[in-house]
């Protein structure tokens, strides 16, 4: 025996081991339980809604207010053209993605603060990321209804992403990943388009829609344009509970409910 | 249609952000070409170990204060800690309660948060502070005045962190928190402080065949696809897209003097680099 100090233990299945041992990582898995079954996460797009303004935003809450006696939603809020104004000068002050994560999430902080003020006669407030965590039960058994910052609170220890600066995991991301730890009944992300597509319809006339497909199919068609963030389809790759994501068109009057109440409106990406 | 903001304000670069779509590659290529501002090139990044060194009490974590102390006044340091054995025994009982990654994320934390409390109360009469992720802007201060600050290493990702690939145990954890904070600073230094000489080719606990690997690129230690590493594999995989941190460096706290040597720039321990000097 050597004579180095000893780590004193608390006893546990994990005691001892790396945790960076790929037989004792396997070795966890295990069932996991939805924290909030009945939960829909709704995301509304930054630029694809918000930015519209009321002609876009107001039909829309108007349904998620039509919605709230029926089911438990919780929304997310997309930045929009003032995050990628401020990219584009913080790319041009050289700095890090972590910095420009931080920064572009206060652009979808304002929205979510604007749709959560819209809401408000309603019961929904605004939760920071802090108040996600300790607050959302609370606030969904008051009102079944909160509005949250559809960027995910990773800020400077964003990821520095495979090509270029841009923060990798944007409101469709956080939105996503809201929705798998709390095991959500669904995942509605309201765009301006109505789903996926072969190819892009506006320029070639061969497109075709795809109401639904999985994720490694379309991993494998490696379209050009997709109306959803790429590394959600990573984080689907591994869910254990929100095994799909919708894309729906926000602008179009009831498809949101159409969603909610299951129908196959817009695209379906399955896990 | 959205508003526009005004092109004249605008680069070409800022045009084609405002306009595009951001998962566009030839838009991504373009903001690679931006230049990088190093926030802090003066700060090193030193991670103390949880289990490793915190867990072992003061005959461990006591030589590892007296150097820090000792370096104050010739290195910039920013000490996050790392979780440890109630890490362990956390993510244990809430994977068996059936609980997801974000939620031990959340309890892991708190885990490495105790363990730099418990540093701060070590290192308070010298004026260190701790500083929780919100409080990030102020630590330039502190680093100008005081020389160090504390942060817990886990990265503040709640319950937004990610599943991995298999089991259930959170991927990034505090050696990869510790990383990115190093490269958002773009930090002189990325130092972890463990209770081995670095990267053996075994593990020197269970293995006594096991030989110590000075320097390795981090594309030969993907490619050997071990079953056991000395760092969370979410680091090597991000060293491989960072722009600023090009090579890490492991030292053994129980050895007095090495961390100093790996401030003072010397090849003790195993550094793990970044053959591809071009970066992403």
């Amino acid at each position: 025996m050597n004579d180095r100090p000893e780590a004193q233990h608390v006893v546990s299945r994990l005691m001892r081991e790396s945790l960076m041992d790929k037989t004792l990582i396997a070795g966890t898995e295990a069932p996991v339980r939805a924290i909030l079954p009945h939960l829909n996460v709704i995301q509304i797009g930054g630029l694809s809604i918000m930015d519209r303004g009321h002609t876009a935003v107001l039909p829309l809450l108007d349904e998620i207010v039509a919605n709230q006696d029926k089911h438990t939603q919780v929304v997310g809020v997309g930045p929009g053209v003032r995050a990628r104004h401020i990219l584009s000068v913080g790319l041009d002050l050289g700095l890090p993605t972590g910095a420009l994560a931080t920064l572009a999430a206060k652009s979808s902080a304002q929205n979510a603060y604007m749709v959560s003020c819209l809401l408000a006669s309603h019961g929904f407030v605004y939760l920071e990321a802090p108040f996600i965590v300790q607050l959302l039960p609370a606030m969904l058994a008051a009102s079944r209804g909160a509005v949250f910052n559809g960027i995910p609170p990773y800020d400077l220890w964003e990821h520095p992403p495979a090509l270029g600066k841009i923060p990798p995991h944007g409101s469709d991301a956080g939105s996503y990943l809201v929705g798998e730890v709390f095991g959500a009944r669904s995942i509605i992300l309201l765009k301006d388009v109505d789903g996926l597509y072969t190819a892009d319809p506006k320029t070639d006339p061969d497109a075709r829609f795809i109401p639904e497909i999985g994720v490694a199919e379309l991993m494998r068609l490696q379209l050009d344009t997709l109306p959803i963030e790429p590394v959600v389809l990573e984080l689907l790759a591994r869910a254990k509970l929100a095994t799909s994501v919708r894309i729906v068109n926000g602008l179009k009057a009831g498809n949101l409910t159409r969603a909610l109440a299951g129908e196959p409106v817009g695209t379906l990406i399955r896990a | 249609m959205p508003e526009d903001v005004s092109d004249a304000v605008l680069s070409e670069l800022g045009r084609k952000l405002v306009a595009g779509s951001l998962s566009d590659a030839a838009i991504q290529r373009a903001t690679a070409a931006t230049p990088d501002y190093a926030i802090l090139p003066w700060v090193n990044v030193v991670k103390i170990g949880g289990q490793s060194i915190m867990d072992r009490g003061r005959s461990a974590v006591g030589p590892v204060v007296d150097e820090i102390v000792a370096n104050l006044k010739r290195h910039k340091m920013i000490l996050g800690t790392g979780a440890g054995t109630r890490a362990r025994h956390v993510y244990s009982l809430a994977i068996d309660l059936g609980l997801p990654i974000g939620v031990l994320t959340v309890l892991g934390t708190a885990v490495a948060w105790q363990n730099a409390q418990m540093l701060q109360y070590l290192l308070a009469q010298h004026g260190i502070a701790f500083l929780e992720p919100e409080s990030f802007p102020s630590l330039p201060h502190y680093l100008m005045e005081r020389g160090a600050v504390i942060c817990q290493g886990m990265p503040p990702y709640k319950l937004w962190e990610a599943n991995p690939s298999v089991g259930r145990i959170p991927p990034q954890r505090t050696d990869t928190g510790c990383f990115l904070i190093a490269e958002v600073f773009g930090a002189r230094k990325m130092i972890y402080v463990k209770d081995e000489d670095g990267l053996y080719t075994a593990d020197p606990k269970k293995d006594v065949r096991a030989a110590h690997i000075p320097r390795i690129s981090v594309q030969e230690l993907l490619a050997r696809d071990l079953d056991d590493l000395v760092v969370e594999r979410a680091v090597l995989e991000l060293m491989l897209t960072a722009r600023n941190i090009k090579e890490i460096q492991f030292v053994n706290g129980l050895k007095p003097g090495q961390l100093t040597a790996a401030l003072d720039g010397e090849p003790v321990g195993t550094i793990i680099f970044n053959a591809d000097g071009t970066g992403a």
